[in-house]
């Protein structure tokens, strides 16, 4: 995708590309700057949270539903995962993210599979439920809305539509994909619009060795 | 709405407190996990980086504009309409540039209008699924992502039908 930008580029305005790339590269600093200051929030907090068991009390209380959604048994795992779906419906996106990754690290079977666990963890992430979607009522406001938390209960009513779905539709492909083959192998060969949908992912990944 | 404004202080002093009850040093806990921040935030730069390149790149080549074009009557069989279409494909790419999209639909339909309220809507259904994506496995051994991202964008975009049939009967 970056190729056929580039090569579409060529054709209409070749000035503007070391510019733009720049300018984005250093807006991608600058959102990282920024993320670092409310992870290093978030995280302390995570710590306090830890420390004192309310993070295990959490995990207690959803584990029947995570146990379902993920067939994880691990505590550990457990907590972070309750941590992550709790602050998203909080509309605490920024402090669900820190906790998703650990999650996911949790999740992982250091085998460079993909496991149903870890999409279903990404599902719910992003169809993630939110019960206030603060800064679209901020935008609201400002540009002159007579009613900027109009669109709360609609709000609400698709998000949890829509969350359910992708965990239908999550558990209906883990049926799909991973019925007949064994764990360690991913089930991705037979996906048609894979390649085009996974060339930004891919590109990532190799750039780790 | 003033509620939500509370929410993140309450979270906060009711933690205070209850650690404070449970006799654990604060300062020492809150440093020991505010250190991991920086090591993450670092480790995950590059993955945003690349993806962000690749979404600007897009942007100025023209190329989005034609998705949008390719896309806006498949969305309309749908029920999305047209104006709403670029944040539509924009949204699971950028955060901030979906928002920046998002004010422009306020400034040109209103935000009380029925294509306002639309998009509102969509930005509470849907997430950035690239980024979040990106971001996440990052730090797995993950090499093959599977089904995984066409299901995320599926759901969102089933999100999205949503969000404009609730906009419509509400």
């Amino acid at each position: 995708m970056m190729l056929i930008s580039v090569v579409a580029l060529i054709f209409t305005d070749p000035e503007i590309i070391i510019t733009e790339m720049t300018n984005t590269s250093l807006e991608v600093l600058q959102l990282c700057v920024e993320l670092m200051a409310i992870y290093t929030i978030w995280m302390g907090l995570l710590e306090i949270v830890d420390a004192s068991g309310l993070g295990k009390k959490l995990a207690k209380l959803l584990s029947p539903l995570i146990r379902w959604l993920f067939k994880v048994k691990d505590p550990e795992t457990t907590k972070y995962i309750a941590l992550n779906m709790s602050s998203n419906m909080l509309g605490l996106g920024n402090a669900s993210t820190p906790m998703g990754i650990k999650a996911m690290q949790k999740l992982d079977p250091k085998t460079g599979a993909i496991t149903p666990a870890m999409i279903m963890l990404l599902i719910i992430n992003s169809t993630a439920i939110q019960f206030l979607p603060t800064t679209v009522i901020g935008l609201r406001a400002s540009s002159g809305s007579l009613s900027p938390s109009d669109i709360l209960i609609p709000t609400i009513l698709a998000t949890m539509a829509t969350c359910v779905f992708g965990i239908l539709m999550a558990k209906l492909c883990e049926k799909i994909f991973f019925k007949n083959k064994p764990s360690s192998q991913s089930g991705g060969e037979n996906i048609s619009f894979k390649n085009y949908i996974q060339k930004p992912i891919s590109n990532t990944k190799q750039n780790k060795k | 709405m003033y509620f939500s404004n509370y929410i993140i202080p309450i979270i906060i002093i009711f933690l205070l407190v209850y650690s404070i009850f449970k006799k654990i040093n604060t300062y020492d806990t809150f440093v020991k996990g505010a250190k991991g921040a920086f090591d993450l935030v670092l480790s995950i730069f590059p993955y945003i980086a690349t993806i962000m390149l690749m979404v600007a790149l897009m942007r100025i080549s023209g190329l989005m504009d034609i998705l949008v074009g390719v896309l806006a009557p498949v969305f309309n069989f749908l029920g999305i309409p047209t104006e709403v279409t670029e944040l539509v494909l924009l949204r699971p790419f950028t955060g901030s540039g979906s928002y920046a999209i998002l004010n422009d639909i306020y400034n040109v339909y209103g935000a009380d209008t029925y294509i306002g309220r639309c998009a509102s809507v969509i930005m509470g259904t849907s997430e950035t699924v690239f980024y979040v994506a990106t971001v996440y496995f990052s730090q797995t051994s993950v090499k093959k992502l599977s089904y995984a991202i066409p299901l995320a964008l599926l759901c969102s975009l089933f999100g999205t039908i949503i969000a404009c049939l609730v906009c419509k009967i509400l």
